[in-house]
């Protein structure tokens, strides 16, 4: 068997599986459960062409392809780019969503403590457990400075009652 | 004719660990439990990959100038793989208002406690 035949094997080879590992992150693609998945997988997919495209260039001897490759790389990165522009805000959201959920949070405990009764021990034991590590001890962000508030505020509401 | 084999013989080491490091990124983007894990084995994973085979193909070609204008793709792709790793990590920090109960979960679980992400 002379050299060039074994780089054809090499190379073929090589096509085959890259071509099935791009069907597999397409099935990913397809599939993922959120929009971080997809355009993970549409990235993940971009790299595996280029290097396909690498490939075939030793495999047909031709190095132009070589600059196709990175043509493909420039346009591959601008279509991640502007999809994560639409995906990222200008304005920064981020705690509008974080006070939604923390309200969802907090109905969640609110309903606990009206099931068991607020002043009874094992509510407060419940209420200690399921606090974050860095909230316990009074120590933490301003998470923690809400909880305690609340907690607060409910020491104070039962004292009056 | 001893050197040629010798050259064929550093291609296919260098073709063969690339193809094992997309393999595993594959595998890593399928089968981790949370967003950030998966884009973290993917993103490492293409780095390696890219890398290994711009060196078969630089290693098999033998011509500098062929070398070299894939080396340029080696240049451009180590700037923006993180780049647009960062971008997906930012889109899934803004539109994923769970995160944080995530967060939470971990740091009372401890670092190896993540099966399934919070709904």
């Amino acid at each position: 068997m002379s050299v060039e035949t074994a780089y054809d094997y090499l190379y073929t080879g090589a096509l085959i599986w890259l071509s099935v590992l791009i069907l597999f992150m397409l099935v990913r693609s397809i599939m993922g459960p959120r929009i971080t998945d997809r355009l993970l997988a549409i990235n993940m997919i971009g790299t595996l062409v280029i290097s396909c495209i690498a490939v075939l260039s030793r495999l047909l001897d031709e190095s132009y392809l070589i600059d196709a490759a990175l043509i493909y790389a420039m346009i591959s990165f601008v279509s991640v780019l502007i999809l994560a522009m639409i995906y990222i805000p200008v304005r920064q959201t981020r705690g509008k969503f974080e006070k939604d959920a923390r309200k969802e949070i907090r109905a969640e405990r609110g309903i606990r403590g009206s099931v068991t009764e607020s002043g009874s021990p094992e509510y407060k034991a419940g209420k200690e457990a399921e606090k974050p590590a860095y909230e316990k001890g009074n120590a933490g962000l301003d998470n923690g400075r809400d909880t305690q508030q609340d907690a607060s505020l409910q020491e104070k509401g039962g004292s009056r009652t | 004719m001893i050197g040629e084999w010798i050259r064929f013989g550093i291609t296919c080491l260098l073709l063969i660990a690339a193809l094992v490091g997309f393999t595993a990124a594959v595998i890593g983007a399928y089968r981790f439990g949370f967003v950030m894990n998966r884009l973290h084995a993917a993103g490492i994973g293409d780095t390696l990959g890219i890398f290994l085979v711009i060196c078969a193909v630089s290693v098999s070609s033998g011509s500098f100038l062929e070398a070299a204008k894939a080396f340029l793709i080696i240049v451009f792709l180590w700037f923006t793989s993180p780049a647009s790793s960062h971008f997906l990590s930012q889109i899934e920090y803004y539109t994923n208002p769970h995160l944080y109960r995530y967060v939470d979960r971990k740091i009372q679980d401890g670092p190896h406690s993540d099966e399934k992400e919070p709904e």
